[in-house]
């Protein structure tokens, strides 16, 4: 599976990349949201993982942006973020409108879950 | 007193507490991670990633005894201790100190002291650790900038005394970070969609520790690159002597 991991924190995304490298998958890592669309421009993934905060542009701004575009509107995304369950769960949005299949709260979340989540994507969204 | 969404009211000092909590879960779940990954590694790696825990685990214990000692200092727990120090050895030890998170970052730090200025008179100690803390900021958020620039630990004199702070070209560095963490104490909680990393306990830390020695961070400019620093006056004693 083609991964694009959205994190701004490169020690953490180091450990991310490969996590899901030894899982089997290809992963792409975009520091930013605007590295992320030029990423995705480049090949269409089949699954986002994405940190919310981000400098600069944040998360859900992102999310508006790469579902503006036709050809990235089924690709399913996966918040993997320290922004708390909770508040993510208020904002229905987030799965209803921008297609987040998954969210996952980082201080509880191990890399395996990560994966496993990463594993779970619905295969309807990838073909 | 604030309010959050759903009508629980955070004081300022618990708004100051939960910020620290946010920034400190951060490299406890690195650390988390590097463990997690570490169990089927080689011995390079491994080393590696143990030189990784162990530099960014320093960092965070470096944030929570600067906060300590902020809070010891202004409670006069702990007494100030002045003595003369050149701005620009103190800019080296905070390179130095600084210098294995930086390497993990990948950020490259530089340091310009300055010509030669004169010495001033503070607690080093409470200078070293605020100048540290924002260090750590710079470090952090430098590595998340788009175009990768060095942080560079620099010292000027100006008409109001020698300037010394960090720069770099990081978006969420500057005027905002100083305003999010000045407004620590009696902000409402960033909202969902302003959602926007940014090292706001760091700096806060930083600026309680220079208030401490009577100055404090501001917004500064060198060359092209945006800042923090503070402005310390030269001693004229120390000058005669």
């Amino acid at each position: 599976m083609r991964v694009l991991l959205v994190e701004p924190d490169k020690i953490q995304a180091g450990s991310i990349v490969e996590a899901l490298r030894r899982d089997g998958h290809k992963v792409e890592h975009a520091v930013s949201a605007q590295q992320a669309v030029h990423i995705a421009d480049e090949q269409i993934p089949d699954v986002v993982v994405l940190e919310l905060q981000m400098p600069r542009h944040n998360g859900v701004e992102f999310l508006y942006e790469f579902r503006s575009y036709p050809e990235w509107l089924r690709v399913p995304v996966i918040v993997y973020s320290y922004v708390p369950p909770r508040e993510l769960i208020q904002s229905a949005t987030l799965s209803t409108e921008l297609g987040v299949v998954s969210m996952l709260y980082k201080p509880e979340t191990s890399l395996a879950a990560l994966c496993a989540a990463v594993r779970k994507v619905p295969s309807v969204a990838i073909s | 007193m604030v309010q959050e969404g759903s009508g629980v009211t955070l004081n300022g000092q618990e708004q100051l507490f939960l910020s620290l909590a946010e920034q400190l879960s951060r490299p406890l779940v690195q650390i988390a991670q590097l463990a997690e990954l570490g169990t089927a590694d080689d011995l390079e790696t491994a080393r590696l990633r143990w030189h990784m825990v162990q530099s960014v685990s320093h960092a965070s214990l470096q944030l929570v005894e600067s906060y300590a000692l902020s809070l010891r200092v202004q409670g006069k727990v702990t007494p100030l201790s002045l003595e003369p120090i050149t701005v620009s050895s103190l800019l080296y030890d905070t390179a130095q100190v600084l210098q294995p998170l930086a390497r993990h970052y990948g950020v490259t730090l530089e340091l310009d002291p300055g010509p030669r200025a004169q010495p001033i008179l503070a607690d080093r100690t409470v200078l070293q650790s605020a100048m540290t803390s924002l260090g750590q900021v710079f470090v952090m958020s430098q590595a998340e900038a788009d175009e990768q620039a060095p942080v560079r630990l620099c010292a000027h004199r100006n008409r109001y005394g020698v300037v010394a702070g960090m720069y770099g070209n990081a978006p969420q560095l500057g005027a905002d970070s100083l305003r999010r963490a000045q407004a620590l104490k009696g902000r409402a909680r960033e909202p969902l969609q302003r959602l926007v990393s940014g090292p706001a306990a760091g700096v806060f830390v930083a600026d309680s520790l220079l208030r401490t020695l009577a100055t404090h961070l501001h917004v500064a400019r060198y060359r092209s690159l945006t800042g923090l620093a503070t402005t310390l006056q030269p001693s004229h004693q120390l000058q005669l002597v």
